[in-house]
């Protein structure tokens, strides 16, 4: 399932895109001294290999839910893991799940508003869920860094 | 003829402000752009039932007000790292915020949030191999002044990803 790795003209081309990718092909060419063309076609191949994924990113500061929480999951038993974790990914407010090695068996990461909003969340959509066992919950102060030109892209 | 106002749950919590008040039809936009980035202007004339230019004028207002960015999202793996980590740290001696801007400094940890919790700091972080991970964790981290305790987890398998909550401000300048 491993993804082809991007060539050095890939690289250059998702630098100008990391920018603004709404830039035109015809500049990305201009700046980079290839074709319109040859520019046209890797964003395609790319976008349809998902390799990368051009999309808008919103502001945290912006959003009305700005406190991360990070919701660490221990599964009754093994065999429940990957149920748990398809559950946890199917309620919206989640925008991030793994299974993980380690420290505990999931990780979920949501959006709240603030301690009692967390404490409701997690008694009524994520506690409720058959074979969770405990959770541990790391409440954001402060976000300091995320670097959005780097994900894990899913089909 | 425009289609229905596409409904988008993560386009419809970015909040407005009293200078920027949103409107469905720039929800409607954002939706657009989430799930196609480099949609022409002209498209998403036809699907907003707005002409060009005042499309173009909305999402110039939303990006100058740093609400929004269309941007290339690389895969992990496509960039040549196999391993995503999701790493707890506990803090002594040092002011957590402190710790945690040194630790951002570091390229392959892409997400780091002071948090209270049993750690005082959640970060996430990519590596190309196993050889990777120790470097990062022994030689990196662990080396950072008030960096008591690493406490970390690989993910094995990601199954929900959207990459929706970023930070803006420092972001334009590293790249």
């Amino acid at each position: 399932m491993s993804k082809r790795r991007l060539d050095e003209l890939d690289q250059k081309i998702v630098s100008a895109l990391a920018r603004d990718a709404r830039t035109s092909n015809r500049k990305i060419a201009t700046e980079l001294g290839v074709t319109e063309g040859t520019v046209r076609a890797r964003i395609k191949r790319m976008e349809e290999e998902g390799q990368i994924r051009i999309t808008a990113v919103t502001n945290i500061d912006h959003l009305r839910n700005p406190t991360l929480a990070y919701i660490w999951i221990e599964v009754d038993s093994a065999a429940q893991v990957q149920a748990v974790a398809a559950a946890l990914a199917e309620v919206q407010q989640i925008g991030f799940v793994a299974v993980t090695l380690g420290r505990f068996d999931i990780l979920a990461i949501t959006l709240v508003q603030n301690n009692g909003q967390l404490a409701d969340f997690l008694n009524s959509r994520v506690s409720v869920i058959p074979g969770v066992r405990r959770t541990e919950c790391s409440l954001g102060v402060t976000f300091v860094k995320h670097d959005y030109r780097m994900s894990k892209i899913l089909a | 003829m425009a289609e229905g106002v596409l409904r988008d749950p993560v386009a419809e919590r970015i909040a407005g402000s009293d200078s920027l008040p949103l409107d469905d039809m720039d929800h409607h936009l954002i939706a657009l752009l989430r799930q196609d980035g480099r949609m022409a202007y002209k498209n998403l004339a036809e699907k907003t039932g707005l002409t060009e230019s005042t499309v173009r004028s909305r999402i110039r207002r939303l990006e100058d007000n740093d609400l929004l960015r269309v941007v290339a999202v690389t895969d992990f793996e496509a960039a040549g790292f196999n391993l995503m980590l999701a790493v707890g740290v506990q803090v002594e001696g040092r002011s957590a915020a402190d710790v945690a801007q040194d630790i951002a400094q570091f390229p392959e940890v892409f997400s780091v949030c002071q948090v209270v919790g049993t750690h005082d700091i959640e970060c996430l972080m990519v590596a190309e191999d196993q050889e990777a991970v120790s470097v990062l964790l022994t030689e990196k981290l662990a080396r950072v002044a008030g960096v008591r305790r690493l406490l970390p987890a690989m993910a094995i398998d990601v199954l929900k990803n959207q990459p929706n909550w970023v930070r803006f401000d420092a972001e334009r300048s590293r790249v």
